[in-house]
């Protein structure tokens, strides 16, 4: 997919001095210095971040030349000095720029440099070359390795840790926060966030009703208990990370394995997440399918081989780290290199991996090592066994601050609509909050790991009650946290709210989830996530499980729009789902109104909407009004997003 | 507080739902290579057609015949090239296999190539050739890849706003191989507003654009006006603007106006006259439904399926005619895979050749010339393709054989043992009409004894996918970022168009 790779790598170190040397005529033909004062930021920063960077910055030293800072710089490369402060005439850099000679050009890749810009450096470096000594282009090392636990210091002590983390970044950004959202509000979100489905009216009313100064928290625990629930709405989340429950024949010769059982499993008895990481990555029969990868018939791309697939999703998913670029050349967008990818790969190998790059073998190997030799080192020489235990090992150490920071980022992502580190699948960045980020992933650990109570910990937290925050499609992204973000349900999500509002579920689990050895199980219902995909929930955006899934289009298509107004599932359930709603008998119009709506919104109808609905429920009750009368709920935004 | 009114915002002049998630995090953004100005030049054709050959069309029994050999017991295997004579076309030397007459009346009009060879992917299987073939890239990939149809939704947009810009004819996805299928009819990671419309089966097209079953327009339009009054009133319609929330009404807008929209008459095949139906397919008869039978099986003789399937091809591109005609970008019409039906042929492959050539020769010319006629032939480039050719022996390349599939004997006893049962990816034909294509031209050349590999000027896919770039003005080394990576319109940035095929 890239073609970096095939970037023609003529050697610096091949380019000696004498060769470089201008000519005096060369000289007089070179664009003249700049007559005026140059200043670094204005006029060299952004030439060396357009045409050298790529190659010689942010660590990079091609030809053992790097300009991350003026230090190096003026050590020069392989070939010897690149400026002479004073004397551009005489820097070779000015010469490879000027490009007098076709074979050693620089840049070697891109757009050449124009005369305005080798007049700007000319000058520059005529000018002493001088640095602002605040601007590196070096790259920081990797964040959020390490455990830290930072102190408690900011805001009341009777505070909610993350908001007494968040007090002084709010200071610091002259905001205040607002009351909470009230209980309708907050009661949606969590029982969307936390099992997936609508409050049912009466749980709603109880909630409300309930004065408890606690109650809030305690809602929380008691979906949290709702086990069967809350696994089944978490099947999404993780089948989408683990690229599970697939359908078709997985690429044909068993060439996938679904884990769906043990993961109900895991998710249902609240597996401690290094335990659930920990069978994951050296993986018992049941759990397997994840690092077994897609086995493909016929002949695969190197970097697309069973263990390259198994270290690319390792890292991605529990390490938050994308090592997909690495894994054909190394990388031009970070620090990982080809050797990285396949060293963790080559855990997973049967056999040495020679190192393949952009389809060309190396001839190199990479011993099999983990990703970050900080957090822990693997014996290469050990059996496949051993080594794939001690990679479990050293993710799921007590010493990894990244697995559970990589964790709380997703949920912090999906609860509050944007990460504490974005994008989320590059953890090597620093968080926006650095303090919450590692109080909650320090605190996750404390307490065994224990998935519910960071859950818990989150959703109790008066970031996650503050009103939600418009967006502009400007403004789309993290600028300054005042609160979560409008959410659009997912795709299973909206179905079995659907479910929840005709009364039509569906029928039979799929065949995957239930399986033999399930066959006795009782799901009732059975939603969305229990059943194979429908056009409708493609349309709404359930993936395909081919790659790791972890993050969902959030935005609203104009062929989901169409599934929802003319699809044939939508209106079959709607159809079946009118005549549950009649046969309900409800006493009045007016009752049936503001028991759907209550359903459907969690609230009442007011009088304004009663007013334009209840002509449509005049006796006799018209099934096709029912009908109407639910399609147009239903794609109410109201009814759509996540408050 | 100024409460946005839902009931006067013109949705109409907004922006449509594709722009608005271009612009928007997590949607893919695109990276111009260095060619993307070039490219800039004046584009061929505003739209495409393929009309996809599923299940490996054999080249030497289509539209590069070789040496012919009726069937008699006893033949040996390798003693026939095609099971079929030739025939002349309108184009002089340019000679196709029997049955194929109606388009040979029209090969005046287009570029035969002869050597299109397939990526070597080991094992040959239809879903990877396939996603090969629509993608540009070899799977497995570590992202989505998209169709090329969704490519050209991304890049171009819609060219009439109304009309969904990439829209998929005749194919299922609850047959054999079916997630694989899906694997690449599909956006991927450009995001599903530029994914297929898909229309499984043309007689029922009218339905996707219709009210939803059973229900009368003037319900519909009912049923909306209601909710659009709910919606004023809706509290939350009252609290300020959201992004989330205007995107959302913004796409059911763009769905409303689909439906409503004369573009929708285009769906509904019941507006065209009879003998026009017939000239696509012959025996159509009103009310009949062609649809296809579930069973599947490799049967000898014309399945179920194929006897109800037949004329659903005919229909896909009677439909592609009036959807190009109302200002579709890219249609694509398949006779749709299914393993070991249509041109999956493993077994019996003649006389199964004789029904598939029944099947696309009428409606393919019958195409070309109506497109014509409605001076449209000259902006839209139809494609013929197919994700391999067929042989009777060799399995793979001449030079990179690889597991048989299937057993041919020793000697032929039977007509079930005749045709070319194998796959073959060393040289394959593919069709090009209009949107620039020369006319009456061939490109390529392939041997005239086995193997009938390519012998000159091999065409490949990436620039077979530059060439179509080419047409619509799109430059081949266009990128679009995910994950921070870019991802080229054809496999790394590499495909060149073939300029031999275009041009007066």
């Amino acid at each position: 997919m890239h073609r970096f790779g095939l970037l023609a790598s003529f050697a610096f170190a091949l380019v000696t001095p004498s060769l470089l040397a201008l000519t005096p005529d060369q000289i007089a033909r070179l664009p003249a210095p700049a007559a005026r004062s140059v200043d670094f930021a204005q006029d060299i920063k952004p030439i060396l971040e357009a045409s050298c960077l790529q190659c010689h910055g942010r660590g990079r030293d091609k030809g053992g030349f790097n300009l991350d800072d003026r230090t190096n710089l003026l050590m020069g490369g392989d070939w010897g000095d690149a400026v002479q402060p004073g004397s551009s005439a005489e820097s070779h850099l000015i010469a490879l720029v000027a490009g007098f000679d076709q074979e050693r050009v620089m840049p070697q890749k891109g757009t050449r440099l124009t005369a305005d810009q080798i007049s700007l450096l000319r000058a520059w470096i005529d000018q002493g070359a001088v640095w602002d000594p605040a601007i590196t282009f070096a790259r920081p090392p990797p964040d959020n390795l390490e455990a830290v636990r930072p102190e408690l210091n900011g805001g009341k002590p009777d505070d909610h840790p993350v908001d007494r983390l968040l007090a002084p970044y709010f200071a610091e950004h002259r905001f205040r926060a607002p009351r909470v959202v009230g209980d309708r509000v907050f009661a949606r979100r969590v029982w969307l966030d936390l099992i997936g489905l609508l409050p049912p009216p009466a749980e709603l009313d109880a909630f409300l009703d309930d004065d408890r100064p606690d109650k809030r928290r305690l809602l929380v625990r008691r979906l949290l208990a709702d086990h069967g629930n809350y696994a089944t709405h978490w099947l999404t989340f993780w089948n989408d990370l683990l690229r599970n429950d697939y359908q078709g024949t997985g690429f044909i010769d068993g060439g996938r394995k679904g884990i769906t059982p043990w993961l109900y499993a895991s998710l249902e008895s609240n597996k401690p997440y290094h335990q659930f990481v920990r069978e994951l990555v050296n993986p018992t029969p049941e759990s397997e399918g994840f690092t077994k990868g897609v086995v493909w018939r016929g002949t695969v791309n190197a970097s697309m081989v069973p263990a390259m697939q198994a270290s690319q999703n390792v890292s991605q998913v529990f390490m938050g780290v994308n090592l997909k670029c690495a894994s054909c050349h190394d990388s031009f967008i970070d620090d990982w290199s080809l050797a990285d990818a396949y060293g963790l790969a080559g855990v997973y190998s049967d056999d040495v991996l020679e190192l393949v790059e952009c389809d060309k073998p190396t001839g190199e190997t990479a011993a099999p090592r983990f990703i970050y030799p900080t957090l822990g080192t693997i014996d290469a020489t050990a059996t496949r066994p051993e080594r794939i235990a001690r990679l479990a090992e050293i993710v799921t150490g007590r010493q990894n601050g990244r697995l559970t920071r990589t964790l709380v980022n997703r949920f912090w992502q999906r609860f509050l609509g944007h990460g504490l580190v974005e994008p989320i699948d590059e953890m090597d960045k620093s968080a926006w909050s650095p303090e919450v980020l590692d109080w909650l992933a320090e605190d996750f650990a404390d307490h065994g790991y224990d998935v519910k109570h960071l859950i818990e910990t989150i959703m109790t937290s008066r970031a996650y009650q503050l009103p939600s925050q418009p967006e502009t499609e400007r403004s789309q992204g993290p600028s300054i946290f005042r609160g979560p973000t409008v959410r659009r349900m997912s795709a299973e999500q909206f179905t079995d709210a659907l479910s929840t509002v005709s009364g039509v579920w569906n029928a039979k689990p799929s065949t995957r989830v239930v399986d033999n050895h399930w066959a006795g199980r009782n799901f009732s219902p059975i939603r969305a996530a229990l059943v194979p995909a429908s056009p409708l929930q493609v349309a709404l955006g359930r993936p395909n499980r081919d790659q790791v899934v972890t993050l969902r289009g959030s935005i609203a298509t104009t062929l989901e729009a169409l599934e929802l107004t003319n699809g044939a599932e939508l209106s079959r359930r709607l159809g079946e789902g009118a005549a549950l709603q009649v046969a309900a008998g409800d006493p009045s119009p007016a009752a049936l109104l503001e028991r759907l709506y209550r359903t459907a919104l969690g609230r009442k109808p007011t009088a304004a909407e009663a007013r334009i609905a209840l002509p449509l429920l005049a006796p006799p009750l018209q099934p096709a009004a029912v009908e109407d009368l639910l399609w147009a709920l239903v794609m109410l935004p109201e009814f759509q997003l996540i408050p | 507080m100024k409460s946005p009114s839902w009931s006067r915002r013109d949705f109409l002049k907004g922006a449509s739902a594709a722009t608005l998630s271009a612009l928007a995090a997590g949607h893919a953004r695109p990276l111009l290579g260095a060619q993307a100005s070039a490219a800039r030049r004046a584009a061929t054709a505003d739209t495409v057609i393929v009309l996809w050959m599923a299940g490996g069309m054999a080249g030497t029994e289509t539209f590069d015949p070789k040496r012919y050999r009726p069937f008699e017991k006893g033949l040996p295997p390798d003693a026939f090239l095609s099971t079929f004579p030739s025939i002349d076309t309108h184009v002089d030397p340019i000679k196709f296999s029997a049955g194929l007459e109606k388009i040979a009346g029209v090969m005046d009009r287009g570029t035969l190539i002869r050597t299109y060879t397939a990526g070597d992917l080991g094992f040959i299987l239809h879903s990877r050739h396939q996603f090969q073939w629509h993608t540009g890239y070899a799977p497995p990939q570590s992202v989505a890849a998209p169709h090329i149809g969704a490519i050209i939704a991304r890049t171009l947009g819609p060219l009439n706003p109304a009309m969904p810009a990439f829209i998929n004819i005749g194919q299922r996805f609850d047959t054999g191989e079916s997630e694989e299928l899906k694997a690449f009819t599909t956006a991927g990671f450009l995001g599903s507003e530029y994914g297929p419309f898909n229309v499984p089966f043309p007689h029922q097209a009218a339905d996707t654009v219709r009210p939803p079953g059973g229900m009368t327009p003037g319900r519909f339009e009912d049923r909306n006006r209601f909710f659009k009054r709910l919606l004023e009133k809706s509290p939350v319609a009252q609290a300020g603007s959201d992004f989330q929330r205007e995107s959302l009404l913004r796409s059911y807008e763009n769905a409303h106006r689909l439906l409503g929209s004369p573009a929708a008459k285009a769906f509904d095949l019941s507006l065209e006259p009879l003998e026009s139906i017939r000239r696509y397919v012959p025996d159509y008869e009103p009310g009949r439904v062609y649809d296809a039978d579930r069973g599947r099986g490799a049967s000898a003789a014309l399945s179920g399926y194929e006897e109800r399937t037949v004329g659903r091809f005919g229909l896909g591109c009677l439909l592609a005619r009036r959807l190009t005609e109302q200002g579709a970008r890219f249609i694509e019409v398949t006779t749709e895979y299914v393993p070991f039906l249509n041109w999956d042929t493993h077994e019996n492959g003649h006389e199964r050749l004789v029904a598939m050539k029944k099947q696309i020769d009428a409606p393919i010319a019958q195409l070309v010339r109506d497109l014509e006629e409605r001076g449209l032939l000259d902006r839209t480039l139809i494609v013929l393709a197919s994700e391999f050719s067929r042989d009777a022996i060799i399995e793979g390349k001449p030079d990179n054989r690889v597991k048989d599939q299937v057993t041919i004997p020793e000697k032929i006893e039977e007509p079930k043992h005749y045709g070319m049962h194998r796959h073959f990816t060393d040289a394959g034909c593919v069709l090009l009409f209009g949107g620039g294509a020369k006319r009456g031209h061939l490109h390529g050349l392939t041997a005239d004894e086995r193997p009938c590999k390519w012998i000159k000027d091999r065409v490949v896919i990436e620039d077979l996918h530059a060439s179509i770039f080419h047409a619509l003005g799109i430059a081949p080394d266009l990128a679009y970022e995910i994950e921070r990576r870019p991802f080229y319109v054809t496999r790394d940035g590499l495909g060149r168009p073939i300029l031999d095929l275009f041009g007066a």
